[in-house]
């Protein structure tokens, strides 16, 4: 089966159940029904800002631009000497790009300070901001540090196949890239994505980016309910999962429970790791994944 | 009966039973009952039409004595949050839908014991007076209980003085699962077990009524009293051929006493899509982006729903419950023509309108619904003194307002 041919001629069809059954037979054949999910406690990039880090936290975002070289490398510093073991990641890729341009140093140069003062991942590099996608994603890799997401900023087209094929094409490029989050970051609050948009964008981004082994969605931006939905049509890993575990409403409503609820009620199994892709056992500690006997019984969700 | 057997038998448009239908809700995969809720749909709109209204969600008090425990919206007896809207306000209401293309209220409240009948038909005939053309889509079956309770009048009779009075058209709502032991955990038994909610329609059929029939879900039901649920509705379909339309929606659990968590996205895809199976003799099932939100909402029209319901313009109820979704005429018309269908204004009966009205003239654009009154609005409708209460505290702010003396039940 050719699945980019199969992409393409379904790309503009209304058909999002083909489509979807088409993905999701992909995403199972990589990951049968196991969808992991990762606990993050975003922080701020400035300096000084307070740093929480609920012990839940699987990863410790730093989120937003840093204001120039010494506050960025003074920030990491800050932040990971609080993360404990909660893996330290940070910055969008696009930003570090431009800020490297404004100091003048390279951005190998960069990328090693933050390093060395322990950012362990790139937050993100979105593909349609960065402005040399291949040479900086390849930098980030030199300088000893991972990338944790390809990402789409902003989505400007209504075909999302060329950017989509271009994804394919960089990873054959680089091969580093461990997920790919293809639903926009932003959107045009007057005319946002639809259902049928976003369910298309994962589902084509599943069967066309077929070498980058995560396809991923954002829980606290997209909400439960599609990123429940997107689990079913090629998605296998759920980002941005709120790490605070006193929520009004009880224990039942606490993030774990709800994202364990809704994996589950998708027909798969639901596995926490962290900020590396590390598969965590109880308690947030490194452990081997449970067994899907282990648990609830996933709908086998394969038609007949 | 395996589930590829009985796919095959859905697809040659033949009727499911319980049990089948149970197999399929528990065990099918969700692609597998979107395609085949898609293929019922296909065969009974295959114009690939999807329809929406224009009408307003009114609620015209809050003030209620049923005490569901998965209600957020009501407040009791004599609370000092509790409202009743006047006629004015209703006016305004509709003045502000009739703007915006609207053709109807859907006209829902408590069970408030200090509105008698006489209150609801003295509305019914102003809206009727001032906006002739206008459509009441008016009071859920334990509604009609409760002015039947209040009333000492039969439910026959007083759907009969409300048709006189102007109601065109009765809402499904109230009927939540319509299995007692599920009604008696919720404390809704009270306002009216399953057999009086459906007796309520039975009878309104029987009078001429067009209705619709709703299910809500996921509180402490079973996956078999689900399908109850929906088998009932079959039943009384077959028997009068009254509904127009089915809506499911998710339980929404904030600010409830019931408490708990919201079913999920898939939950609700699952469960429109069985509903569209099973129920074979109803023609229309809603979409309902109000607790969904848009997406979701869109995403039933892949699972078995032809219709957008409403633009709502106001809404309370879900609101209470932690639900906050708007969609205008614009948005659910981008929505539903991006799935590839062709949108079209209907009214109640699901007769078409007419193309949207935002392409006929301007209309402004709604970004958020508005709400039965202004937070801290509470003021007491004129007229209502004219109407003798029920309840102690009510009885004492009438009886302040001195001018209620020797008045009977009625103006």
């Amino acid at each position: 089966m050719n699945t980019v041919a199969d992409a393409e001629s379904l790309a503009h069809s209304h058909d999002i159940i083909s489509i979807g059954v088409l993905a999701d037979d992909l995403r199972r054949r990589r990951h049968g029904t196991r969808t992991t999910f990762v606990r993050v406690a975003n922080v701020a990039a400035d300096v000084g800002a307070p740093v929480s880090r609920p012990a839940a936290a699987g990863e410790v975002r730093i989120a937003g631009v840093p204001g120039s070289r010494a506050a960025a490398v003074e920030r990491v510093r800050e932040v990971a000497s609080a993360a404990g073991r909660a893996v330290v990641t940070g910055f969008s890729l696009a930003d570090l790009e431009q800020l490297s341009a404004r100091e003048n140093v390279t951005l190998r140069a960069l990328l090693e300070e933050l390093r060395a003062a322990g950012l362990e991942l790139v937050a993100e590099a979105p593909v349609d901001r960065l402005q040399d996608t291949r040479r900086s994603i390849e930098e980030v890799n030199i300088a000893g540090m991972a990338l944790a997401r390809l990402t789409v900023d902003q989505s400007s087209s209504a075909d999302p196949m060329p950017l989509l094929k271009a994804v394919a094409d960089l990873q054959r490029r680089v091969a580093v890239l461990r997920a790919f989050a293809p639903l926009p970051r932003r959107v045009n609050p007057t005319a946002p994505t639809t259902g049928y948009d976003d369910v298309k964008h994962v589902a084509l981004a599943r069967l066309v980016v077929d070498n980058v082994p995560s396809i991923q969605v954002d829980w606290s931006l997209y909400g439960p309910k599609l990123a429940q939905v997107a689990l079913t049509v090629g998605a296998d890993d759920v980002d941005a999962v709120s790490a605070e575990d006193e929520v009004a409403g009880g224990p039942r409503r606490a993030p774990l429970q709800e994202i364990r609820r809704n994996i589950i009620a998708a027909g798969q199994e639901p596995v926490e790791r962290n900020g590396r892709f590390d598969i965590l056992g109880p308690l947030g500690t490194l452990g081997v994944v449970a067994s899907p006997s282990e648990g609830r019984r996933p709908r086998e969700e394969r038609s007949p | 009966m395996s589930i590829n057997r009985t796919a095959d038998r859905i697809r040659s448009g033949e009727r499911v039973g319980g049990d089948e239908a149970l197999e399929l809700y528990r065990r099918a995969p969700t692609a597998l009952l979107g395609r085949l809720a898609d293929g019922v749909r296909a065969r009974k709109h295959p114009d690939r039409i999807v329809t929406y209204i224009i009408d307003r969600n009114v609620n015209y008090t809050n003030v209620c004595v049923a005490r569901c425990t998965f209600c957020a919206f009501y407040r009791p007896v004599g609370s000092s949050e509790g409202y009743v809207l006047g006629f004015d306000e209703v006016f305004r209401k509709i003045d502000e839908t009739i703007a915006v293309g609207g053709v109807q209220l859907l006209l829902q409240g408590g069970h408030n014991p200090d509105l008698p009948l006489a209150w609801y038909e003295d509305l019914f005939r102003a809206v009727k007076d001032r906006y002739p053309a206008f459509k009441l889509h008016a009071l859920s079956p334990p509604e009609v209980i409760h002015l039947s309770r209040l009333s000492q009048l039969p439910v026959p009779a007083v759907i009969a003085r409300l048709m006189a009075a102007g109601l065109d058209s009765i809402p499904g709502g109230g009927a939540e699962i319509l299995v007692d032991r599920v009604r008696a955990i919720l404390h809704c038994d009270g306002k009216a077990t399953a057999d009086e909610w459906l007796d309520v329609m039975r009878h309104a059929h029987r009078a001429g009524l067009r209705t619709t029939a709703t299910m809500m879900y996921g509180t402490v039901e079973t996956d078999e009293e689900r399908l109850e649920h929906l088998l009932r509705l079959r039943a009384l379909q077959d028997e009068t051929g009254g509904f127009t339309a089915f809506i499911t929606w998710s339980y929404q659990p904030d600010h409830t006493e019931l408490a708990g968590c919201e079913a999920t996205g898939i939950e609700y895809l699952r469960t429109l899509a069985i509903a569209r199976i099973v129920l074979d003799n109803f023609d229309n099932l809603q979409a309902s982006w109000v607790t969904q939100g848009g997406k979701v909402g869109q995403l039933s029209l892949a699972y078995g729903a032809n219709d957008m319901g409403s633009v709502m313009i106001e809404e309370n109820v879900v609101r209470a419950a932690g639900a906050s979704y708007c969609m205008d005429e614009a948005e659910i018309v981008r929505n539903i023509e991006d799935a590839g269908f062709a949108a079209r204004r209907r009214n109640m009966h699901y007769e078409i309108l007419g193309d949207p009205i935002f392409r006929e003239r301007e209309v402004p654009r709604m970004l958020e619904l508005a709400t039965a009154r202004v937070a801290g609005d509470n003021t007491t409708p004129e007229e209502l003194r004219f109407y003798p209460a029920r309840s102690r505290s009510g009885k004492q702010e009438r009886l302040q307002d001195g001018r209620i003396a020797g008045l009977q039940d009625g103006k």
